[in-house]
């Protein structure tokens, strides 16, 4: 809402400066999102009187001036305009001026003749659309002074974004209340000036049906108006609260609600068919916007109608056709008082925001809607003529204006805030409204009809924290609960330490970007969950699949000067309907590219499935979990053969593999491209370590090597030989493989290494003899392997 | 001349001989050849000392002495010209072995944590020490803990400030929303606390994503959030203060001054947003606190009545805070990040300039 200082001043006479009533209001709880001085432009304008008038020797349509401004020498001046005499006093722009429209003030030389400045028409100084000649200013300006200053230009006007319970400060009143209780000063109160009402102007028939939203209801009838612009100032005014003029009785209307704040609204009465009826809407009827737009309506929506049709969204705006124009003559004037959440139903299902409904929807003080139907029927019978009728009035006006008592313990409030609440405090809240009365630690609170925010003890503590002051309240650490343990998640921590760089992508993806992992119809009856309202259909379906944005990520920085990239992603994955539904927690990796670049000691080497294999068992092996990886040739996205199931115990944990070709191409990869996810949420924590003793006696190692037929998987043989050495066997792993020269065709060659220990003796050659004998003959047994050495 | 001199002279020209090839042999291995040849069991030494066994028997005492003392001094040679010759062989070995030490040391490449991850992962620790409990709640919400137990109904004009995701009409009885703050989880935990019949204190953080249906410069349809409360008999805004002010001097590692400004939320009351003293002009005034000295940090208050009212909480016995705050503008001060998309780019340059290692 914008606030131009000078008319707040006409509320209560505040001296500050502007930014000083800008920091004030920020205490008092009204955000000043900016002060503006519209016209702040015409700095470095003057009063100059013209001492001097000449014809320009060279040119017919430029007169030369001397222009005195108070100054010790005369100005010259060129000027062009017509409509000033000698003697005038007129605006003058010194050299070094910036004007409104951006005109900077040069020194110059027009057809030979040197000018020191400018004289100015309203137009150039922002004070008018156009202008024909100069603006003449009167005979008594004090020559020389600034002539913002003497036509009070230099407004600033505030802009403060009033909080949705305080309906009340939508008003220059409202915010002056403020200000003017805070400050000691008074608040101004607004003219009581009645046009007298004339008996021959019918008083209009309305008829209150939905009572219960419509509280009040007043109208009157103005008879013979000449509808015609407003004056200038009401128009200047408007503008500089961020309004648009529009005509006579809605500029009227529209100014009174912003130095009130009650929204009224006028009919042409012309146009109106039979009584006034406010009811709600039979489903289905039709209204049209004052811009021209057509909603349907429903029988939620509470509506002003006349015997035809709706002629107005009660409280938001008034239909098209009874609206008032030049043209009209005869006026049905509406203040009335409408429940918030009816009209914010309507505003929301109808889609229709007004300065009105923004307004009614926060709340507006009952206690005005007579006295701003004065002030309008006043001003238009004053600007635009007319006869007034009497008032029909539908409702309790007293009730509804009446104060709220509410008792508190000045206990509670004290200890809510932290502080002891002063005296002073009282004095600033009855200047608001409020009454104040102490019985021992009992309050009895009284709420004017303009504070319908405030209904609980709790609302009062918040009247008294303004009133004091926040910055009043003094810093104190609470006394501590229980002392918690440290449970930052370290799962992103380790992933990191192995050389992945983090990302967070957006839960959202694209619906094609779904089906690249996720079949429509997999697994378990899971759905997609799609938002209606996207920000765009490629951030429209909650994913399901942490790889796609893994692979948009890569994508993105493999287009910017990365050979290879290692991300790693905690985040959750969405699947269920409306009335069940899952949300998993992921940790999800990617590798592409170089995992090695040239260097003086390695070779550059691209990321293959070990690569990310390794940094899979590494962060498991963090959190004390050991996982068999089973490979899986149906997982969709992943490529057959380099695509593995992860267990942990007998739960899927989660699945790695290679990116199928054509779906990395899709994504411009031209590298192959690894991915791994693992469900966090069935893994179960790692077991605690537990103390044991170094071994005491020596372990032997022992190799032996193989032909294996290719196709027996290093998981099969690792086991089988760890069921062959029994429990001597303290590790066995595969040391060498190798198919190259000198073994046969299907056949590979793999080494094992093994390493036996005893925890209570010295293990014996015999020992491992036997061990590895085992070894053999279950290896010729099962896999038919043959030994090599 | 006498046997026993032509024997001492023979000794004589084999120690000028042997002296001089000790001290001509250039390694360790030749002196070693040279120690054996000269005094080993069939070294010259010993074939000299064959030919006492022929002098007569008095003449043999001084021909023995004369050999060992020669057998004492090439044994010295010998000792002293290794010493000399290893120290050499080291000497030449180090040099064989120089490096050059300025080369890049051999690394595996480094990951970094994620701004959002480590602003997040510091502020949660911060809260932690201070006594809150973690805490989590789901990001697909229902209308019911997202506004309603939040003292915000649906005519409520406060409902349209939050641009809300929903997944179906808005209004539904079991209407489901992408929550938009991570207030819920406020109300979850109170829940949970009082159905398994526990009652306050209760002192919780809980951080997460949250959405909001609204995409440009300065808005993200997702971000985080940190959101903190306490409830607590006399808990007051006086507390609220020292939280703030504790947590906001430790999490930008310095004293900032703070403001609290009385504001409107629906579930607190008084409320309050919260400016800390411009970190880019040191409170002084500048073009990103447009001049003010200030910067609006996040929203608090005292947890409304009704709130406490909707999970069973007796508001006369209870009282509490809460304050939720943005992640990444708070990232974003500490960091003089200029762009909230970069979080969101995840361009590895930016994250592994901005990162925590
Ligand atoms: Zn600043």
């Amino acid at each position: 809402m914008k606030i131009p200082f000078s008319w707040l001043k006409e509320h209560c006479p505040i001296e500050k400066s502007p930014q000083d009533v800008a920091d004030d209001l920020v205490r008092l709880g009204h955000e000043v999102e900016g002060i503006e001085t519209p016209r702040a432009g015409v700095k470095g304008v003057r009063v100059g009187h013209i001492v001097e008038m000449k014809p320009h020797p060279d040119a017919d349509k430029l007169k030369l001036l001397k222009i005195d401004l108070g100054d010790v020498d005369h100005l010259a001046i060129v000027c062009g305009a017509t409509n000033m005499v000698e003697g005038d006093k007129v605006p003058v722009a010194t050299v070094g001026t910036c004007l409104p429209n951006g005109l900077k003030i040069k020194k110059g030389k027009i057809r030979g003749e040197v000018s020191f400045g400018m004289c100015c028409s309203e137009a150039e100084l922002g004070l008018a659309e156009d202008a024909d000649g100069l603006l003449i200013l009167p005979q008594d300006a004090p020559v020389g002074e600034e002539v913002g200053e003497y036509l009070g230009l230099e407004e600033a006007v505030f802009d403060l974004d009033i909080t949705p319970n305080r309906g009340d400060c939508m008003s220059l009143r409202g915010i002056a209340r403020d200000l003017a209780a805070d400050y000691g000063l008074p608040l101004i109160e607004p003219g009581d000036e009645v046009v007298a009402t004339d008996d021959s102007v019918t008083t209009p028939t309305v008829g209150v049906v939905a009572s219960e939203d419509c509280l009040l209801y007043r109208a009157c009838r103005i008879e013979g108006v000449k509808v015609s612009a407003s004056p200038d100032w009401l128009q200047a005014r408007l503008i500089a609260a961020g309004l648009r003029p529009i005509n006579g009785v809605v500029d009227v209307i529209n100014y009174t609600m912003l130095d009130l704040g009650q929204p009224m609204h006028a009919f042409d009465a012309d146009t109106l068919h039979g009584d006034i009826t406010v009811r709600t809407a039979k489903e289905g009827e039709t209204f049209t916007s004052l811009e021209g737009k057509e909603v349907s309506l429903h029988a939620e929506d509470l509506v002003i109608a006349d015997d035809n049709s709706v002629i107005a969204l009660a409280g938001i705006m008034g239909s098209e056709p009874t609206g008032v124009t030049e043209k009209t003559t005869n006026i049905v004037l509406e203040s009335a008082a409408f429940r918030p959440a009816r009209i914010s139903i309507t505003r929301r299902t109808c889609g229709l925001v007004s300065d009105s409904s923004m307004r009614f929807e926060r709340g507006v003080d009952p206690g005005m809607i007579a006295l701003a139907m004065d002030q309008v029927a006043h001003m238009i019978v004053g600007l635009f003529g007319g006869k007034v009728s009497a008032t029909t009035t539908v409702g309790d006006a007293d009730s509804l204006i009446k104060d709220t008592q509410i008792q508190v313990n000045m206990q509670r409030i004290a200890s809510r805030l932290g502080i002891e609440v002063p005296k002073t405090a009282d004095a600033v809240l009855e200047r608001m409204g409020f009454g104040i009365e102490h019985q021992g630690d009992t309050l009895n609170f009284s709420v004017p009809s303009h504070r319908p925010d405030v209904r609980l003890a709790e609302d009062i503590s918040e009247e008294y924290a303004r009133v004091i002051g926040f910055d009043n309240i003094p810093v104190v650490m609470p006394p501590l609960t229980n002392i918690q343990p440290s449970k930052v998640d370290t799962g992103i921590t380790d992933a990191v330490r192995l050389g992945f760089v983090q990302v967070i992508n957006y839960a959202f993806i694209s619906p094609q970007e779904q089906r690249l992992f996720v079949a429509e119809d997999a697994p378990q009856d899971d759905k997609d969950l799609v938002l209606p309202n996207p920000i765009s259909e490629a951030m429209s379906v909650m994913r399901r699949s942490m790889f796609p944005s893994l692979l948009n990520t890569a994508k993105y920085n493999m287009n910017r000067q990365q050979t290879g990239v290692a991300l790693v992603e905690q985040g959750r994955v969405y699947a269920g309907n409306m009335i069940e539904h899952t949300e998993t927690n992921m940790l999800a990796w990617l590798m592409t590219g170089d995992v090695q670049q040239d260097t003086w000691y390695a070779k550059t080497r691209k990321a293959d499935f070990f690569d990310l294999k390794g940094a899979v068992e590494s962060w498991l092996q963090g959190r004390g979990l050991t996982a068999r990886f089973m490979a899986d040739d149906d997982v969709q996205g992943l490529q057959a053969g380099q695509t593995a199931k992860i267990f942990i115990g007998k739960s899927v944990a989660g699945y790695i593999g290679k990116v199928d070709g054509d779906l990395a191409d899709g994504f411009d990869l031209s590298d192959d491209v690894f991915v791994a996810s693992i469900n966090l949420d069935v893994l179960h924590a790692g077991k605690k370590a537990k103390f044991q003793p170094i071994p005491e006696f020596p372990s032997i190692e022992r190799d032996l090597v193989f032909l294996f037929d290719k196709g027996a998987t290093s998981d099969a043989i690792l086991q089988t030989v760890r069921k062959a050495c029994g429990q001597h066997l303290v590790n066995a792993s595969i040391f060498d493989l190798y198919d190259g020269e000198g073994v046969p065709e299907g056949k590979v060659s793999l080494g094992i290494r093994f390493v036996l220990q005893d925890g209570k003796r010295t293990l014996t050659q015999e020992d491992s003899g036997k061990a590895m004998q085992a070894v053999i003959d279950m290896m010729v047994n099962k896999f038919e392997a043959e030994l090599r050495g | 001349m006498k046997e026993v001199d032509e024997l001492k002279a023979q000794l004589q020209d084999l120690q000028n001989k042997a002296l001089a090839l000790f001290a001509e042999a250039e390694s360790l291995k030749v002196l070693q050849e040279l120690r054996v040849a000269y005094l080993g069991k069939k070294g010259e030494l010993t074939s000299v000392l064959k030919g006492v066994g022929k002098l007569p028997p008095e003449d043999r005492p001084v021909i023995g002495q004369f050999v060992n003392a020669t057998k004492t001094t090439l044994a010295e040679a010998l000792d002293k010209a290794e010493v000399l010759l290893s120290d050499k062989e080291k000497q030449a070995r180090i040099q064989a072995e120089r490096i050059d030490i300025t080369l890049a040391g051999r690394t595996t490449s480094r990951g970094v944590v994620h701004p959002v991850q480590q602003g997040l992962n510091e502020m949660t620790a911060i809260f932690s020490q201070m006594g809150f409990e973690m805490a989590e709640g789901p990001e697909i919400e229902d209308e019911f803990h997202n506004f309603d137990a939040l003292n915000i109904p649906a005519e409520h004009p406060a409902r349209a400030m939050h641009d809300t995701f929903f997944f179906n009409a808005e209004g539904d009885a079991d209407a489901k929303l992408l929550r938009t703050h991570t207030s819920p989880v406020q109300i979850r935990a109170m829940q949970a606390c009082v159905d398994a019949g526990g009652e306050p204190p209760l002192a919780v953080v809980a951080a997460g994503r949250v959405y909001r249906c609204d995409y440009d410069v300065t808005h993200s349809p997702m971000f985080h959030q940190v959101e903190v409360f306490k409830v607590d008999k006399d808990v007051s805004l006086a507390h609220l203060k020292g939280v703030l002010q504790h947590f906001l001097t430790a999490y930008f590692e310095k004293d900032v001054p703070i403001r609290l400004r009385p504001h409107y939320f629906p579930f607190t009351e008084p409320s309050a947003e919260v400016d800390i003293g411009c970190v880019f002009c040191n409170h002084k005034g500048c073009r990103i606190c447009k001049g003010s000295g200030w910067i609006e940090v996040l929203g608090s208050g005292m947890i409304h009545p009704n709130v406490l009212k909707a999970v069973g909480i007796d508001s006369s016995v209870y009282s509490g805070f809460a304050f939720g705050l943005g992640v990444e503008r708070l990232v974003m001060l500490k960091h003089g990040i200029p762009d909230l998309r970069l979080f969101f780019e995840n361009d590895v340059r930016f994250l592994r300039r901005m990162g925590a290692k």
